[in-house]
């Protein structure tokens, strides 16, 4: 982005009004940053450094710590219940993610190019509305096998009963349901406020050059929606890596352990369990780690950074 | 396609609307089916807050489609017009008799979502301009420590969190529970640091070259033109402060700062085994997306319609 | 832009001033948590005449659903911010004496000489390890069977005939037999019939409350127990009988109930909604639950009735639990707490909740009012009371370390055979060798 088309106004070195403004954006960058650094600071940075020193002892925060070194490691990395929740995780992600992002940007692009209405908009983020236990309750009572109007329409059409949360088989498909029906409207309206950043001119021109509808998606839409989708995907992938209270509501991480995901097993340790806080921290560093990588590996592929609306003006 | 390939421009232009018909109706048939799959949930939350609460008549009805004795007996429990403790007794075992200080209730919620919403949103589009247009050392590095702090499990944050509000001396006060929100979110940060990375520098730096400072421009170009965004933040951040459970749970308990989604509990499941005041809370649920549904109605026509970048295309 | 901005202020001063405007006021007051609501009224009452008594103490009662209760607790311990006394259940206390978060009221019992000897015989011991005590008594509670009156009678069986039912591992005694009889199939054929289509079941005979997990306690506790057998060797014991093949061959018969038989519906779809609310929707002629379950399930839209516990080798036998109020040693007021929580276990305050029937008090005469009390509206809770009554008719709740290891373990061991997926032959042995390599 920096090379294109900056005014002299960016570059340092220069004289008069222009340099002076230049080297103040130091100052200023740390100035603008500087609420947000207290409180990054403060609720996040803190407390996450505490943790991982709490990963290096063991403790329930109530009595006396006592060093263990890497022993809480060693605990969750010979624990099975620890590898299959991560399995668990991986699964619940690969189920979420892409019909999710796939659904909002279809739901996006219709709202933007074809209906328009605010009426629909309006009834897309609905669901996010609802707070996400209650939205869990909800489809507890929906999907119940026998009491369920789900099941008892899927009965009447012939297709039988499916037990959905009762079953290890489809208990985490069917959070990642849930959580597609209540987040989709709200991926599409970020992506629809991405869409409203196109430039009209774009579709406009490429209309004149013959390009149908499918190629403008293609050709304009999908490479300009860049930054916004990426902003979807990244957040998305993290919140959905910590997946916790749907579960923690329809099947407390059963039937049979099929929905312990990794926040299942972090939680089991300190509230289940006796506060195992070195155990759960060492987790929750792992699932950083993991985090971590996904996301710079996310952001180099997806180029975060960059827009490429700019190549367009 | 292979008939139109044949066919000549003018053909094109006559079957291009046919073709475009067809799309269309397929198109809204899978609207409609969208709209059907959101709207019905909340049809069904709607159907049980206005069914008879006892659980004899809600199991024995459980796909009646209308309410069944239909009454309004839940919302006014809810609204707190009937003491509770008058309607506890044999008859009656499944309803909660907690009390709900309605109106009481209410205002907390728009205390705690207002004060995350002003102070996120502020000082997050503040470093997000930061972010996204200044030069500093180490600019992208805190950007990226920022991010990391959506990876920290929640769960992992929050006990720090709340033995620091403890010794503040915060708990049961609002600043307790506005405390870990009010200066920051990496998400916000991320959100509007991604549009102000689309947006045209072009304003900007015509008002820098004609002496605005660096705040001024902050303030009175970049702040109006990201309107849009903004306004949808802020709902963003309204609604999810106005869902969160577990922290203000924690941390406001006390009557005088209690939340609606903690009050909400009353209606939770009692015993193990037991199930929840299903009527009760399906009530309490629809009074308490009330004000957001009416918040998004009231705003989200703006937020999606001041996307436009009227000012500087 | 300028006035765009004053709005801003305004509503943020706005926000603070009511923010403000909220403040809290200090006296000395005790707060008090509990987890039923139905419990509340009662409770209510209680403090009102304590607070009569005490001039200088105010009680507030605080009210939390069943999981956010133990949570809230946890991090209450944690922060300093737990309440001062709290209701304590037998499943969770040995992890908060273990983490030195109650007060051993034992030289305060001494020194009062407070009675222990009025409540049900075991309640109070309970509360008791090597000579330290962390609770006294408020209500107990047993298991009975629960039936649909209608459905029971349409059958030809007379629902009196309920409270002689038998029970054995070899051919299910005359238990068997009748959900059995109570088992009908969309063509009209009982279980017992030749033509029976266990795929194709209208009305289940028995609807078992879920797979129990670690303890069974309204599912096949009362079953393994009237075989002799015991989870362990006592309170604080630290290994586990699970693999006991009296214990296996009961869940492998348990599971069966849905998986071989079809006399129950499958457990996948009991655990969502639970066992009550399939009994209350007509989908089976009987279940079981505890006596905390009564005024739930008189709210059903037809007659239910309560029977006794079948018999089995050993006779007939419930799980005893029961509850106590324990103070938390973070309090600041000692004195004041302990006030309350003798209160609490006291005569006065026990009545206030046998008079409204939605438990059974620990005090024998307070549960006796309770029971008065459903007969009086014309039912008849007496397969609990007299349970709890009998000599022998009642086990305890196992009490020992590690509960929420053991239910972790448990729990999903307990999923995998109601599911079908494996023999409890198989997997419990391994199930309990991980339990007792805890302690």
């Amino acid at each position: 982005m920096a090379a294109i088309k900056l005014p002299a106004s960016s570059q340092p070195g220069q004289s008069g009004l222009i340099g002076r403004l230049a080297n103040n954006q130091v100052l200023l960058g740390y100035l603008f940053i500087l609420p947000s650094m207290i409180g990054f600071i403060v609720f996040f940075a803190l407390p996450a450094i505490r943790s991982v020193i709490i990963s290096f002892h063991e403790w329930n925060l109530l009595t006396d710590a006592e060093f263990v070194g890497l022993a809480n490691y060693q605990d969750i990395f010979s624990d099975d219940r620890f590898w299959r929740s991560l399995q668990i995780t991986v699964t619940y992600v690969m189920w979420n993610i892409p019909v999710q992002t796939v659904l909002a940007v279809v739901i996006a692009v219709f709202l933007e190019r074809i209906s328009n209405s605010s009426l629909l908009r309006g009834i897309m983020i609905l669901p996010w509305l609802m707070p996400n236990v209650i939205v869990a309750m909800l489809f507890v009572w929906l999907l119940d096998p026998t009491l369920g109007l789900v099941n008892i329409f899927l009965q009447n059409i012939g297709i039988g009963k499916q037990a959905f949360f009762g079953d290890p088989n489809q208990a985490i498909a069917s959070v990642a349901g849930v959580n597609i029906w209540r987040h989709m409207g709200y991926n599409a309206i970020l992506i629809y406020a991405g869409l409203k950043t196109i430039p009209r001119s774009l579709y406009e021109a490429a209309t004149v050059d013959g390009a149908n509808l499918w190629e403008q998606f293609w050709g304009i839409t999908l490479p300009l929606l860049r930054p916004v989708l990426v902003f979807v995907l990244v957040t998305s992938v993290i919140g959905s890596f910590q997946i916790f209270d749907t579960i923690a509501v329809a099947t407390e991480g059963g039937p049979a352990g099929a929905t312990r995901t990794i926040i299942v097993y972090i939680y089991e340790q300190v509230f289940e369990r006796r506060i195992n806080m070195g155990v759960a921290t060492a987790a929750s560093v792992v699932l950083f780690a993991i985090l971590i990588t996904v996301t710079i590996i996310q952001t180099r592929y997806l180029r975060a950074g960059q827009s490429d609306l700019a190549d367009y003006q | 396609m292979a008939t139109l390939s044949r066919t000549n421009g003018t053909a094109t232009e006559i079957r291009e609307p046919k073709r475009l018909n067809v799309a269309r109706i397929i198109t809204w048939i899978v609207v409609g089916f969208m709209v059907f799959i959101t709207l019905f949930p909340f049809y069904w939350v709607l159907r049980t807050a206005l069914t008879d609460p006892d659980f004899g008549t809600l199991f024995a009805h459980a796909s009646d489609l209308l309410p069944t004795n239909a009454t309004l007996f839940n919302f006014e429990r809810v609204l707190g017009m009937i003491d509770p403790s008058t309607i506890v007794g044999q008859e009656s075992a499944n309803l909660s008799a907690g009390t709900i200080n309605f109106w009481v209730y209410l205002r907390n919620s728009f205390i705690v979502a207002g004060l995350v919403t002003f102070g996120q949103t502020l000082f997050s589009s503040m470093a997000a301009y930061a972010f996204a247009r200044f030069k500093f050392p180490l600019r992208d590095q805190i950007f990226f420590v920022y991010l990391t702090g959506l990876m920290i499990p929640g769960i992992v944050l929050f006990i720090p969190n709340f033995v620091l509000i403890k010794q503040l001396g915060l708990i049961g006060t609002f600043a307790g529970i506005v405390a870990p929100g009010f200066l920051m979110s990496p998400f916000a940060i991320f959100f509007m640091r991604q549009f102000f990375i689309s947006l045209n520098k072009d304003l900007e730096e015509a008002a820098m070259l004609d002496g605005a400072t660096a705040f001024g421009v902050f303030w009175r170009i970049a702040i109006p033109l990201m309107r849009g965004p903004l306004l949808t933040l802020g709902l963003l951040t309204f609604i999810g402060a106005w869902n969160e459970y577990l922290w203000p749970f924690l941390v406001g308990r006390d009557e005088s700062v209690r939340v609606l989604t903690v009050a909400l509990n009353v209606f939770k499941s009692q015993t193990p085994q037991g199930a929840p005041d299903w009527a009760g809370l399906m009530a309490g649920t629809t009074v308490s997306i009330v004000p957001t549904i009416l918040l998004f109605i009231f705003f989200g026509r703006r937020v999606v319609d001041s996307i436009q970048f009227s000012g500087f295309k | 832009m300028k006035r765009r901005f004053s709005v801003l202020l305004f509503v943020l001063v706005a926000l603070l001033a009511l923010a403000v405007s909220v403040s809290a006021q200090d006296s000395v007051t005790i707060r008090y948590q509990l987890w039923d609501t139905s419990q509340l009224p009662p409770y209510q009452q209680c403090a009102d005449a304590f607070q009569a008594a005490n001039p200088g103490i105010t009680i507030a009662i605080e009210q939390l659903s069943w999981d956010d209760y133990w949570t809230g607790i946890s991090t209450g311990f944690i922060s300093g911010t737990a309440p001062d006394v709290f209701t304590n259940h037998l499943a969770k206390y040995p992890e908060f004496v273990a983490l030195e978060q109650l007060v051993d009221i034992q030289p305060l019992v001494e020194r009062d000489g407070v009675p222990t000897d009025i409540y049900y015989p075991g309640l109070a011991d309970l509360w008791v390890k090597d000579g330290q005590r962390y609770g006294l008594p408020k209500d107990w509670d047993t298991v009975a069977l629960v039936y649909n009156k209608a459905m029971v009678e349409a059958a030809g069986i007379d629902p009196a005939s309920l409270n002689e039912l038998t029970w054995n591992l070899e051919d299910g005694g005359t238990f068997m037999q009748t959900i059995a009889a109570l088992t009908i199939d969309a063509n009209g054929n009982n279980a017992l019939s030749p033509d029976f289509d266990k795929s194709n079941v209208v009305q289940y005979g028995y609807i078992p409350d879920g797979m129990g997990g670690a303890y069974g306690q309204t599912q096949w506790s009362a079953y393994t127990a009237s075989l002799g057998w015991t989870f362990n060797e006592g309170p604080w014991a630290t290994s586990y009988n699970y693999d006991d093949q009296r214990f296996i061959d009961t869940i492998q018969w348990w599971a069966d109930l849905a998986l071989e038989y079809g006399y129950s519906p499958a457990f996948s779809d009991i655990t969502s909604l639970g066992a009550g609310s399939l009994f209350q929707a007509g989908q089976g002629a009987m279940t079981q639950n505890g006596s905390w379950m009564i005024g739930y399930f008189l709210s059903s839209e037809f007659e239910v009735g309560f029977a006794r516990l079948p018999a089995g080798p050993e006779g007939r036998k419930s799980m005893f639990n029961g509850l106590a109020d324990s103070i938390w040693v973070g309090t600041q007021h000692l004195e004041e707490s302990w006030a309350w929580v003798k209160f609490l276990a006291s005569a006065e305050c026990q009545n206030f909740v046998g008079a409204s029937g939605v438990v059974f008090p620990a005090i024998p005469e307070a549960a006796a009012m309770s029971q008065q009390m459903r007969a009086d509206a014309g039912v008849d809770v007496s397969a609990f009371v007299d349970q709890a009554n009998e000599e022998g008719g009642t086990f305890l709740f196992p009490i020992a370390d590690y509960a929420g290891e053991i239910s972790t373990i448990m729990n999903e061991a307990m999923d995998a055979i109601s599911l079908g997926q494996a023999k409890a032959a198989d997997i419990l042995p391994a199930a309990n060798a991980e339990i007792n390599d805890l302690f």
